[in-house]
């Protein structure tokens, strides 16, 4: 064990290295825009910024806990010490080259981060968490390469548009239009907040990634892109996994060289 | 790898204005709710009812944020192999009365022998029984089964005219004993089926004589599944009483209750635990198995048993996903619209094809090999990454299953059946389905809703985990199977998976061949030789159900 190195993800195609990547909390994500702390607040929509932080008990420390080997062994997040009450944010990305798909997005908050609960469907991946501790990790996955103004958003509910073709400016559908191409600046600026609530003022997250950038930081299979098929190292992982747990589930004694 | 069959197109160009291929369109042009005739139907009536009653109602501006549906295309679906076109509204169960007929039709049904009552007038009492007799209580019994008095005095009965759809039926695998049978009872197998299932049929019923029975649609709307062997026996053996001029209320009477209640009852369903609770007839009990026999789509094009599977799923889709998952167990109205994917635009249709001419030109024909793992990772494989590169190559397909769940069902269901058909065998055919679902996960790096997790993550270790050298259990699962019991848009393929395996092998059932004839029967309401486009009848509101209550209400 000593010796072991994760590899994160099998597979040799770009899109499995760019998984790889991006599941590797050592790699560190690149930012491509600056969103301010307090505009990361109002997409939210948890909390006014300034507001102090809603709580659901005391601050650990005033609380006596009973002795526990788990307690002493896990460090809590500022979130869970200060007792702060759990909130969520919720992206949707699109199937079009999208940076992270939902799985990506899911695995990648577990090895990345401490003390989320991670939800992952086709459509949209709810992240929670103590409301500070979300806080920060919001900020970084809406400032860095796996968030595309265009094909990734924050979606509370009414979540419907990942696999939608896209619109005329290259943007995911969103029934509530949460968001809108401003042609002045060439930026996505969102309108209102990601459960559909109006911003007091509309908040610029940036330009979207050019189409051939976006295919170059995928980690989405395509056969308009790289086809999954291709990567046949990934495709024989698959085949071999759900074969040995076939086995497995028939006779354990069958499984042998594991 | 074969040739892309396309057979999608059709429906995508109707349900678009843009070509497939565009990965482009507007959106928040289309006049909301306004561009679709069933909705703008919905507001009307809703308003007006709402005044009525005085209560509020339907009112598509209560959507999230005061945003009605309609921002997108709302658009239309086509039945598969059918050029009918319906709204998705007309796809609820709620809104399509042949749905609702098909549930009714197979929970008012009970089979029950007829030999252990034969026996206890014979043995115990010493009557004769001839064909004479036998003709004689079948008429007493087609007068007393929808509700009439055989035997007392000053009995309250039901109307005639609202019990018209409730009869019984007898069927056996003799021909000298069918040939003595009144031909208006009779469930004729050799007229039924093709010669070679008939002589199948035959060979599995022997001499015995089963009879089919169909309690009254009302009876099914008003109580539960559990209610009609208790109807059935209570009718059953009045008619005895009858027609033998017995005691009532004799020792025998007793065994002719036990016959019909226990001892020669086939239900549709069984009865489920507690933690499900609910009666013998109802859809969580019935295997899957029993939905691809009661699918008599397999008479019709013995030579297509794809059409077949896909005619078996379309019912599974309906009554295990959008009434049994969808309301029994979950409530409220999502559930359709991952049930539908599975017989509208033929979207499985095309899967399911490209499936079978791969098993035909790899290996040589349907139920011609042994399960292997060869087998399973290229069948399965190859029919999984077809369906994936169609949803990529069509963005149209993609917006039309725009949910993962839709596309883990439908891409699965063709690897399923491919698979079933190759090897004429179901637990193979699962497995392949869940093969399928880990390729589709890491492809798409998205699969379905959290069931998806649940269900078919877990599915390659139980797929071969029971018995499965020993026959072939799969085949008795169905939604009541411990990880089955809350998923959506499985289960309808599942019973394809079993349909496929079989008719593969051309053989004449699945799983029970009485339930297979019971349903071979002209006078039931529902067509279950052609389900699909009797659903789409439905939609259209040209099918007419039974259990009508016009003539106890006030004209309108």
């Amino acid at each position: 064990m000593a010796n072991y190195k994760p590899q994160f993800y099998p597979g040799k195609s770009k899109v499995s290295a760019n998984r790889k990547k991006y599941l590797d909390p050592s790699y560190k994500l690149e930012k491509l825009r600056t969103v301010s702390d307090d505009d990361v607040v109002k997409l939210m929509g948890h909390r006014v910024p300034g507001e102090a932080y809603k709580s659901t008990h005391p601050p650990l420390a005033e609380m006596g806990e009973p002795a526990c080997p788990i307690r002493e062994l896990v460090e809590p997040t500022p979130g869970a010490k200060a007792g702060d009450r759990i909130r969520y944010i919720q992206f949707t990305d699109s199937v079009y080259f999208a940076p992270v798909p939902p799985y990506m997005r899911a695995w990648m908050g577990h090895t990345r981060y401490r003390g989320v609960d991670i939800g992952v469907l086709s459509g949209r991946v709810p992240l929670e968490a103590r409301e500070r501790d979300l806080e920060k990790i919001a900020k970084e996955l809406v400032e860095t390469e796996i968030f595309d103004p265009a094909r990734s958003a924050m979606r509370g509910a009414t979540v419907h548009g990942h696999s939608l073709r896209l619109d005329e400016n290259g943007l995911m559908f969103d029934m509530l239009k949460r968001y809108i191409f401003d042609k002045k600046s060439g930026e996505v600026v969102y309108v209102k907040d990601q459960i559909g609530v109006p911003l007091d003022k509309p908040i610029a997250v940036g330009k979207p990634i050019k189409e051939d950038e976006l295919r170059k930081r995928t980690s989405e299979f395509r056969c308009d892109g790289d086809a999954f098929r291709d990567d046949k190292e990934l495709v024989s992982f698959i085949e071999r996994l759900h074969m040995l747990r076939t086995e497995a589930g028939f006779d354990p004694n069958k499984v042998k060289g594991m | 790898m074969t040739t892309e069959k396309g057979m999608f197109l059709e429906a995508l160009r109707k349900k678009f204005k843009e070509s497939p291929e565009d990965k482009y369109t507007k959106y928040y042009i289309y006049n909301g709710w306004k561009q679709s005739k069933r909705k703008t139907e919905f507001v009307a009536e809703g308003k007006k009812l709402a005044k009525e009653r005085g209560v509020p109602f339907y009112n598509p501006d209560m959507h999230l944020g005061g945003i009605p549906l309609g921002q997108r295309v709302l658009m239309p679906y086509r039945i598969s192999d059918s050029d009918i076109y319906v709204e998705g509204d007309d796809l609820h169960f709620i809104n399509n009365a042949a749905m609702q007929q098909m549930w009714h039709d197979i929970k008012r049904t009970v089979i029950v022998g007829l030999d252990s009552a034969h026996m206890v007038l014979q043995k115990r009492l010493g009557k004769e029984v001839t064909p004479e007799t036998v003709n004689h209580y079948i008429e007493v019994l087609e007068h007393a089964l929808p509700g009439a008095a055989v035997i007392q005095e000053h009995m309250v009965e039901t109307n005639p005219g609202l019990v018209s759809d409730s009869y019984l039926k007898v069927f056996t695998g003799d021909d000298e004993t069918a040939d003595e049978i009144d031909k208006r009872f009779l469930i004729d197998i050799n007229k039924e089926f093709p010669a070679d299932q008939a002589k199948q049929l035959k060979a599995a019923v022997g001499k015995k004589i089963y009879q089919v029975l169909r309690m009254p649609t009302l009876v099914a709307t008003t109580c539960d599944g559990g209610t009609m062997s208790r109807w059935s026996a209570m009718q059953i053996c009045m008619a005895m009483v009858n027609s033998y001029k017995l005691m009532a209320g004799e020792a025998a009477i007793g065994e002719f209750a036990f016959a019909a209640k226990h001892a020669e009852v086939i239900e549709m369903g069984t009865l489920m635990p507690w933690r499900r609770a609910r009666g013998p007839n109802e859809p969580g009990g019935i295997p899957l198995g029993y939905m691809a026999d009661i699918c008599q789509a397999s008479r019709v094009k013995p030579d297509d048993p794809v059409w077949v599977a896909l005619e078996a799923i379309s019912m599974a889709a309906v009554l295990y996903d959008q009434i049994y998952l969808g309301s029994y167990m979950s409530g409220g109205v999502g559930f359709t619209q991952y049930a539908t994917c599975t017989y509208t635009d033929d979207v499985l249709d095309d899967f399911c094809y490209y499936g079978a001419d791969l098993v035909k030109k790899k290996y040589g024909g349907f139920g011609k090999t042994k399960p292997s793992w060869d087998l399973i990772k290229e069948i399965g494989t190859d029919v999984s990454l077809y369906g994936l590169d169609q949803y990529e190559k069509y963005p149209a397909l993609m917006e039309t299953h725009f949910g993962g769940s839709q596309r883990a069902a439908v891409v699965a269901a063709g690897a399923g059946v491919a698979v079933s058909l190759a090897t004429g065998h179901s637990t193979a055919g699962i497995n392949a389905w869940y093969l399928s679902q880990l390729l589709h996960k890491e492809e798409l790096g998205r699969l379905g809703f959290y069931g998806y997790d649940q269900q078919d993550q877990c599915g390659s270790v139980n797929s071969f985990s029971y018995r499965s050298d020993e026959g072939l259990p799969f085949n008795l699962r169905g939604t009541n199977y411990p990880n089955y019991a809350l998923n959506v848009g499985h289960q309808s393929a599942y019973t394809g998976i079993v349909s496929a395996a079989h008719g593969g092998r051309n053989d004449a059932w699945t799983t029970n061949p009485l339930v297979k004839i019971a349903f071979a029967d002209k006078n039931l309401i529902f067509d279950f030789t052609h389900p699909r486009l009797c659903f789409g009848k439905g939609a259209l509101r040209e099918f007419m159900p039974a259990g009508e209550r016009t003539l106890i209400i006030p004209p309108k």
